[in-house]
């Protein structure tokens, strides 16, 4: 019974899955334009960096790595809590 | 380890440390920022690390002043981040395109991540190396 339900649980994600990988977008052709348009032609002017890469990451979605740093902060500070050494 | 790893070590830190200085500070020119150079400057010091096992280097860092470090510069990172709406047109207008002193927040911020990156990865693998021992 269980291993019936499984199967079919397995069976109907794949489809799903499969389905989704045919909707996908091709390169280059994006539905929605607008954003990447907007990052590229006025990153140089709003932010003053050359590199549009790094404009974006550090200045347009500047909460987002600021969410990253603090889950590499956390992550120290749980390593360090399980294996670190006590230092006087 | 033997004196050959020793010796390339010890001879390429400086080369990696500013190879990592350099992509820090030139992220907002050219492809680099802030977790790259974060991370090669993590690779110059777990090189040292690695080479150096068996001896004590803990008179030349621990990784608490790594972590006092980390904190100091993960709540700069914050700030500038929080008050960046207010900072990047004030930077932007004093500051010349592609020169090296523009980008606005992005060069402070570049500095600021590539700190933490770095101080993250040396302070988890010199703890996961140094507790077995």
């Amino acid at each position: 019974m269980n291993k019936a339900v499984g199967f079919f649980a397995v069976a109907l994600f794949a489809v799903f899955v499969g389905i989704s990988i045919f909707l996908i977008p091709g390169y280059g052709s994006y539905p929605n334009p607008n954003v990447p348009n907007y990052y590229l032609n006025n990153a140089l002017v709003d932010t003053g960096s050359a590199n549009v890469v790094n404009s974006i990451v550090w200045d347009y979605r500047g909460y987002d790595t600021m969410g990253e740093e603090t889950v590499l902060i956390v992550a120290t500070i749980g390593v360090v809590l399980l294996v670190g050494r006590r230092v006087s | 380890m033997n004196v050959i790893v020793r010796t390339i070590a010890r001879t390429m830190f400086p080369f990696i440390l500013v190879y990592g200085i350099y992509l820090a500070i030139y992220g907002h020119l050219s492809p680099g920022g802030g977790f790259p150079a974060g991370v090669v400057i993590a690779t110059a010091f777990i090189l040292l690390v690695i080479a150096y096992k068996e001896r004590k280097i803990e008179h030349t860092f621990t990784e608490i002043e790594f972590l006092d470090l980390k904190t100091v510069a993960g709540f700069a990172l914050i700030i500038i981040i929080i008050l960046g709406f207010i900072l990047r047109l004030r930077l932007v207008n004093l500051q010349v395109p592609f020169e090296l002193w523009s980008g606005g927040v992005t060069l402070i911020s570049n500095v600021l991540g590539s700190i933490i990156v770095a101080t993250a990865f040396v302070v988890i693998i010199y703890s996961i190396i140094k507790e077995k021992t």
